[in-house]
């Protein structure tokens, strides 16, 4: 048996009536990876930020190779050897890279001065030593792409040479996760623990022996992942079963009506040439790598990116939707990519949230009918799966998912007959998933129709009728019904299968 | 060039180095007497004041923080200045105890901002409207003296050629070169560019706001006790104009009002640049109140100018998401 590093005994921590962690207890060996797994909210968080010295626990008692282990600060658990990278990256964006790597004691010389020099010299040996090379230490951390900031904040938990390593969804937005493995190799052999979060099961797998699931704070599994299957894994996650996950129901496209959504040859920064027709009740996907064109698109069909040419047509109507106030009325709803800046209003309540775009339709004489807002949101939030205690409620003490469900539900309100919906179910738990792929379902089954970009290809796959593959910033392809695979989406999004299917139809 | 990129290129003071430059050149070319010893000394002499002031201003809005209290604080050194510079204090005396009461007053901004977690803009309107009326118990009415070593010391030139005010614009940026590299100031700009990034990274922001309170503080403390010798008497409500004019200062030189961005630098040159063009037109014999028309449109040019580069920035950074796949790559 490996000797015991890491020892957590009963954590408790609430926030005022939110309880984040209840009675948690779990412990981590030397060189061992563990995974830890949950919905959001599940309190994943919390558990890292108590781990890493950011929050400190209500109850419980943490130890550290046998000493009792209560960091009063982030500086303080680092001194005494738990590191973290963070999911929402810890790194100054107005800073180099350099500097970041040696926040928050930067190297002195002999005056008491901080050395450019000596700081660059120390983050070209640290960024060479974890593989990393590439990386110039002098630029600047927020003119990097975020695969690259990821990467960085992982090399400064790695360099801090500590013996509890905790990982936060660390490939977020990494592009090579292989670098990651094989680091994580490299400090398991130097006896190194670490505690893995992720919501990627693909990565448990590969990675850890066993995993943590938490569910509402508590532990509810502690298990060798070997031993179950990923529905099992799911099920503890979600406390029912994943399999309806992805009910196969018939499609519900008319491909013989006029088109909902008609774009004809869109140009613009970003767009080249994009022309496609959105039938009524179809599930219309939008695949591609990061940055192909996928933003600007979604972005021009309500007239927030300027376009240079091409045509748009709502319900055979050419429209210009110059603003997404027009499109709005036209029936053309953008559910955007970021929720916390562009979908939700962080200091109003749930029910507000939803009703913003409807409110003159509630206040007679320009007064807000509380009774009448409220009948007007509660007929579209059983469509989302939002429960109704959540209406009075901040919008900001719901989880990720729930918040998802109210910005959908205000697309909803309006009466929407075509939803942009990008990228959707991130950062949204398995449960509040399923929630959204049933809403998707009626709202097509009733004949609204949807435009849908996911950067998770199995989502594509398995709810679009047809799905746009972007390369390039223009349609490298379009795949549909039975030839829908993610084998052939991506290789058709790396540009490989450029030529080979200009549209529908064989197997690749 | 390590420390520039690091301190991310100045491009806002670049701007107001050039605004000052062109106004200079149109100032020496309509006013014969503008390059004498005499009339550069007046120039910098009207300037020091606005640019101590402005450098403490810096401090506190590179991480993201407001203060009002500065006229406050230069109120009360002016008083404490030509009440006690002449008699118990004496010129060194009172220096002290200006630089003394400014940080007391930038540690109780402090720690009402950070120990009680207050805006700072309500908080330092709050010491602003004390100290003014600390200043008025001091000295009731316009009076008092200003010790001669002061009056004339501060304000002459060294051997008669160098300005004294000179030494001191340049021994305050060369103070702020040093200062921008030691870790408290790499801590400053860490803060105001993302605070939470920052206590993640394992940086005090508390103590750091706190720091930059108390330096404000005697920096404000410092630019009374010029303003002193500027006058050479004591007036309760002499430093009532300043407040818009430093915040100018600040904009003007390039430093960003939410933080992280910009320099001491650039605030002493937008100092410079407010009192230059008053200097400007005058010689080109504009009426008084073009003054205010002009230094607004300068400012919101500097504004415009400094902010391209961030706009750009924005829109290169909207990218769509990265690719996340559920199965492993093939």
């Amino acid at each position: 048996m490996r000797p015991l590093v890491l020892q957590v005994d009963d954590l408790a921590k609430r926030y005022g009536a939110t309880i984040a962690l209840e009675d948690v207890s779990f412990a981590l060996n030397a060189g061992e990876v563990c995974g830890l797994l949950g919905e959001n909210g599940a309190g994943k968080s919390t558990l890292v930020k108590a781990l890493s010295g950011v929050v400190s626990p209500d109850r419980g008692e943490i130890r550290l190779k046998g000493d009792r282990f209560r960091p009063t600060s982030i500086v303080d658990a680092n001194r005494l050897g738990v590191s973290t990278a963070f999911q929402e990256l810890s790194l100054v964006p107005s800073l180099s890279v350099a500097t970041n790597l040696a926040l928050p004691d930067a190297p002195k010389n002999a005056i008491g001065l901080v050395s450019g020099r000596e700081l660059r010299r120390r983050a070209e040996a640290t960024l060479a030593d974890w593989g990393a090379a590439d990386i110039r230490p002098s630029d600047i951390v927020d003119s990097l792409p975020l695969g690259v900031r990821q990467r960085v904040e992982i090399i400064r938990a790695l360099a801090r040479n500590p013996s509890v390593l905790l990982l936060d969804e660390p490939t977020s937005a990494l592009s090579d996760r292989e670098w990651l493995f094989g680091l994580i190799d490299r400090v398991l052999k130097e006896g190194v623990s670490i505690l893995y979060i992720t919501h990627k099961l693909d990565e448990i797998r590969r990675l850890c022996r066993r995993c943590i699931i938490l569910r509402n704070g508590q532990k509810v599994l502690d298990q060798a992942v070997s031993e179950m299957s990923n529905d099992d894994i799911f099920r503890s996650m979600a406390g029912r079963s994943a399999v309806e996950q992805f009910i196969a129901a018939p499609s519900a496209a008319r491909p013989q009506d006029v088109p909902a959504l008609e774009a004809s040859h869109l140009t613009g920064e970003g767009i080249e040439d994009v022309s496609f027709a959105l039938q009524p009740g179809e599930i219309l996907g939008v695949a591609g790598l990061e940055g192909h064109g996928q933003g600007p698109l979604f972005r021009a069909l309500v007239g927030l990116h300027p376009l240079r040419g091409g045509r748009i047509a709502v319900a055979g109507t050419a429209r210009g939707l110059h603003s997404p106030r027009v499109a709005r009325a036209a029936g053309v709803v953008l559910v955007p990519e970021e929720r916390k800046t562009e979908g939700i209003f962080k200091d109003l309540s749930t029910i507000a949230n939803i009703s913003v775009p409807v409110i003159r339709r509630v206040s007679p004489l320009h007064f807000l009918n509380k009774q009448r807002e409220r009948q007007l949101v509660e007929q579209v939030i059983p469509d989302v799966d939002l429960p109704e205690h959540f209406l009075p409620l901040p919008i900001t003490d719901l989880s990720g998912g729930s918040q998802q469900k109210a910005v959908l539900a205000r697309a909803l309100v309006v009466g929407a007959r075509c939803l942009l919906l990008f990228d959707p179910t991130r950062g949204v738990d398995v449960g509040a998933k399923q929630s959204i792929y049933r809403m998707m379902r009626a709202f097509v089954h009733d004949g609204g129709a949807i435009l849908f970009y996911s950067t998770e290809l199995d989502e594509l796959v398995h709810l679009c009728d047809r799905c746009l593959v972007l390369y390039r910033n223009h349609i490298a392809g379009e795949v549909s019904g039975g030839a829908l695979s993610q084998e052939l989406v991506l290789s058709l999004a790396s540009g490989q299968a450029a030529q080979a299917q200009p549209i529908a139809g064989g197997s690749p | 060039m390590s420390l520039a990129t690091r301190l991310r290129p100045a491009r806002g003071a670049a701007i107001a180095v050039l605004i000052y430059l062109v106004m200079y050149l149109v100032y020496a070319i309509s006013e014969a007497s503008a390059t004498s010893v005499f009339a550069i000394t007046n120039l910098l002499d009207n300037t020091i004041v606005l640019a101590i002031a402005a450098a403490g201003l810096t401090l506190v809005v590179l991480t993201g923080e407001f203060d009002l209290s500065g006229i406050g604080v230069i109120a009360i050194a002016n008083v404490v200045v030509a009440t006690t510079s002449v008699g118990i204090l004496g010129w060194f005396g009172a220096l002290v105890a200006v630089v003394l009461i400014g940080a007391a007053v930038g540690l109780i901004n402090g720690w009402l901002v950070v120990g009680l977690g207050l805006q700072s803009l309500a908080v330092t309107i709050g010491t602003m409207i004390a100290c003014e009326g600390v200043a008025l118990v001091i000295l009731a009415a316009p009076g008092g003296e200003v010790s001669d070593t002061v009056a004339n010391g501060l304000t002459g030139d060294i051997a008669d050629v160098v300005p004294v005010a000179a030494v001191i614009i340049v021994g305050v940026l060369m103070l702020w070169f040093v200062f921008a590299r030691t870790r408290l100031g790499i801590a400053i700009y860490a803060v105001g560019s993302d605070e939470n990034a920052a206590g993640l990274s394992g940086l005090n922001v508390r103590r750091t706001k706190l720091l930059t309170f108390v330096l404000a503080g005697a920096a404000y403390g410092c630019a009374g006790y010029l303003l002193s010798a500027q006058t050479g008497s004591g007036d309760p409500r002499a430093s009532n104009t300043f407040l818009l004019f430093m915040y100018a200062a600040v904009a003007i030189g390039g430093t960003s009002l939410a933080g992280g961005r910009g320099g001491v630098f650039g605030s002493v040159v937008g100092a410079g640049i407010l009192t230059v063009m008053q200097k400007m037109l005058f010689a080109l014999g504009a009426a008084s109140f073009y003054t205010s028309v002009f230094s607004g449109i300068i400012m919101l040019v500097a504004l415009f100018v400094g902010n391209l580069s961030v706009l750009r920035l924005r829109r290169r950074r909207r990218g769509g998401a990265e690719w996340q796949s559920a199965t492993p790559r093939p």
